[in-house]
């Protein structure tokens, strides 16, 4: 008889829900995906729905509900801060006890009324793991090595912020830790409002811009601003940061430090924000490689799992890979808060007692990422039929090879197969494609599809095999968490810059894939083998035999402000408000040129919210 | 009249409360030590 654990992340950020069987991982999805609302934090009720359903489930049948946090232990980390601000805290006590006090100290309970409100069956018992308990095991019991170091960077959970566990068997012990208000997490995300982005959005947009400035204030950051040892662990100077006050980021202080107010949102970008960007980061990654280095030692162990938002810095990432202090490098792809769901669900799956059945066979147990929905052909036909819409109907061979012709013609596909990721990258599922080897895809597709700012790199999609022709890249990277360097043969010599500065210097072709070549050479890979996505293999070979290359651009099939899509319908909205040329779902292959005028009652850039 | 009574609550208690705390063992452990090889605390998980 099979243990099914429910595993449910909810109420701050990327409200997720995830269901295991027997340790293993067969459903996981993010509530946003469903509610259309970016970044959804409300319970996860779609996303519960989803995961029994795919498993044939209700609640009866569900061993155990995981949630998690422990909600008593951050409502004290809660009144810490209260007291720890006096006497500048009024403002975030008055907004924020009344929510505390009246439910979310008593989350169970909550989740409890939620669960029964679905009528879904009897509400097992709920319990809770400690947060970065649940990224941990999101980390190691998902990851391919029977033992390993795990490291966990953060904001902040209930109390710990970067932990290091040592991973063994089906047992996690916990090392050390490091406490609220000292952040990675925190630390990135004010330089990432004080840039004019969103915090818990924007932090990827910080560091894309970093690789355009030079880290002229890394020295006044580690002067003023981290005390960072060499062992990794430190300590933020909270007189420069607000968080602990209020509802905002950073004040005066950095202002006076930094030469002048924040940048407002959706304001230019000048030579300052990239500069803040390039110092952040290299402050961040020396800090993580210490961390890294700590693992190492506190454990023996030659192999690293990591997870927590912190593990979203690919670049970061890469750095680990490239320093070789581990033999190997594995990130949960679900980095962030959705994956705590997951880490929750396994680790009540293994104190009931499930093994770890995948480890030894080389693979994860994430099955790629794909967890998520999936679309028969009969529903995409049902749907296709019913808007009318025109469509070729192709066997996967057929499709795969028109598809790879397009794109070696410049065209813009978007690609919908098989089951929707879990975690913040589309990894060949909810993808638009396009050619890697045209410098003019990069800005084509910016401005075109996904209507967002130019600096932003796209990152490639490459046959596992291939890999090393265009990458320095010594290990797998299936999820895109990765961020490698540009192999030199794939390089190209660039004149000067011709006195390009800033954003302008991305369209310098660098190598011979520009779409994906970042200004200092590098890129943001996901290397495909055929046991994690089938389809999207049988398309990067049929490219590669088109054109010789099997890296292609692999970006999210969403416009800016919007969740990655879900549905077909949501699907064939996207490819008809945008420029995407070709339309590849399920079997079928939409054109563009064959589709009725697209008709809206209003302008949906005033719907979707900028993030 | 809630925001009224939090910020009562928040003059009379929670500041005296706080300053108290703060001096006698500040939770936020906002103090630098440059001299201090490490912050590490052992793990409470």
């Amino acid at each position: 008889m099979s243990d099914l654990v429910l595993g449910i992340s909810a109420y701050y950020h990327d409200s997720a829900a995830a269901l295991v069987r027997d340790g293993k991982p067969v459903a996981a999805a993010q509530e946003e995906r469903f509610t259309r609302r970016r970044h959804d934090s409300a319970f996860p009720a779609h996303a519960v729905a989803y995961t029994l359903g795919e498993a044939g489930a209700t609640l009866a049948d569900v061993s155990a509900i995981a949630y998690y946090e422990d909600p008593a232990l951050k409502f004290r980390r809660v009144l810490a801060t209260y007291l720890g601000a006096v006497p500048f805290g009024l403002s975030s006590f008055r907004d924020t006890l009344p929510d505390w006090w009246t439910s979310k100290r008593r989350i169970v309970d909550v989740v409890r009324r939620e669960l029964a409100g679905l009528d879904l069956g009897p509400v097992p018992e709920i319990s809770y793991r400690r947060h970065h308990e649940s990224h941990a095991a999101s980390a190691f019991f998902a990851s391919p090595y029977e033992s390993a170091a795990v490291l966990c960077v953060d904001g902040v959970g209930e109390w710990a912020t970067t932990t290091i566990w040592h991973g063994q068997g089906t047992r996690l012990k916990p090392v050390v830790e490091i406490r609220f208000p000292h952040s990675l997490g925190l630390l990135y995300s004010a330089f990432t409002y004080f840039c004019g982005f969103k915090v818990d959005s924007g932090e990827y947009k910080l560091m894309g811009l970093a690789p355009y400035g030079e880290p002229r204030y890394a020295d006044l950051i580690r002067e003023r601003l981290i005390d960072l040892k060499a062992d990794g662990s430190f300590r933020l100077n909270m007189r420069y940061f607000e968080y602990l006050r209020g509802q905002v980021m950073t004040g005066r202080g950095f202002e006076k430090l930094f030469g002048g107010p924040r940048r407002e949102p959706e304001a230019e970008l000048t030579r300052r924000e990239f500069d803040l960007a390039a110092s952040v980061q290299l402050v961040t990654e020396e800090a993580v490689l210490k961390l890294a280095r700590t693992a190492r030692e506190l454990t023996g162990e030659s192999r690293l799992c990591m997870a927590g938002g912190v593990a979203l810095n690919c670049v970061a990432n890469g750095k680990i890979v490239a320093d070789s202090v581990f033999d190997e490098l594995w990130v949960q792809p679900a980095a962030g808060d959705a994956g705590c769901a997951l880490g929750a669900a396994l680790a009540v799956a293994l104190d009931r007692g499930a093994g770890r059945a995948h480890v030894g066979t080389g693979r994860d147990a994430m099955s790629g990422a794909l967890l998520g929905p999936s679309y028969s052909d009969d529903r995409i036909a049902d749907y296709l039929t019913a808007g009318g819409i025109p469509y070729r109907r192709l066997e996967p061979a057929a499709l795969a090879a028109e598809v790879a012709k397009a794109i070696a013609a410049g065209k813009v596909v978007g690609w919908f197969q098989g089951r929707m990721e879990f975690g913040p990258r589309a990894l060949g599922a909810r993808s638009i494609l396009g050619d890697a080897r045209d410098p003019r895809t990069q800005s084509v597709m910016n401005l075109k599809i996904k209507f967002r700012e130019s600096f932003r790199p796209f990152a490639p999609s490459v046959l596992a095999d291939d890999a090393k022709d265009f990458f320095d890249l010594p290990q797998d990277s299936p999820y895109m968490l990765v961020v490698a360097p540009i192999a030199e043969a794939a390089r190209r010599t660039v004149e000067e810059d011709s006195g390009l500065t800033g954003l302008d210097l991305l369209k310098v072709p660098r190598s011979v894939i520009p779409a994906v070549t970042h200004v200092d050479y590098s890129a943001r890979v996901q290397t495909v083998r055929q046991r994690d996505n089938p389809a999207y293999h049988q398309l990067l070979l049929a490219l590669k035999e088109e054109t010789g290359s099997s890296v292609v651009v692999n970006t999210s099939f969403n416009v800016r402000g919007e969740p990655i899509v879900n549905t077909p319908h949501e699907a064939y909205t996207c490819f008809m408000r945008t420029d995407i040329d070709l339309l590849a779902i399920g079997g079928f292959l939409l054109s563009k040129a064959d589709q009725p005028e697209w008709k809206e009652e209003l302008d949906w850039r005033t719907e979707v919210p900028l993030d | 009249m809630r925001k009224a009574i939090l910020t009562i609550a928040y003059v009379l208690f929670v500041i005296p409360a706080g300053l108290v705390i703060r001096v006698l063992r500040d939770p936020m452990r906002r103090s630098w030590t440059r001299g201090r090889d490490s912050y590490w605390q052992n793990s409470g998980g």
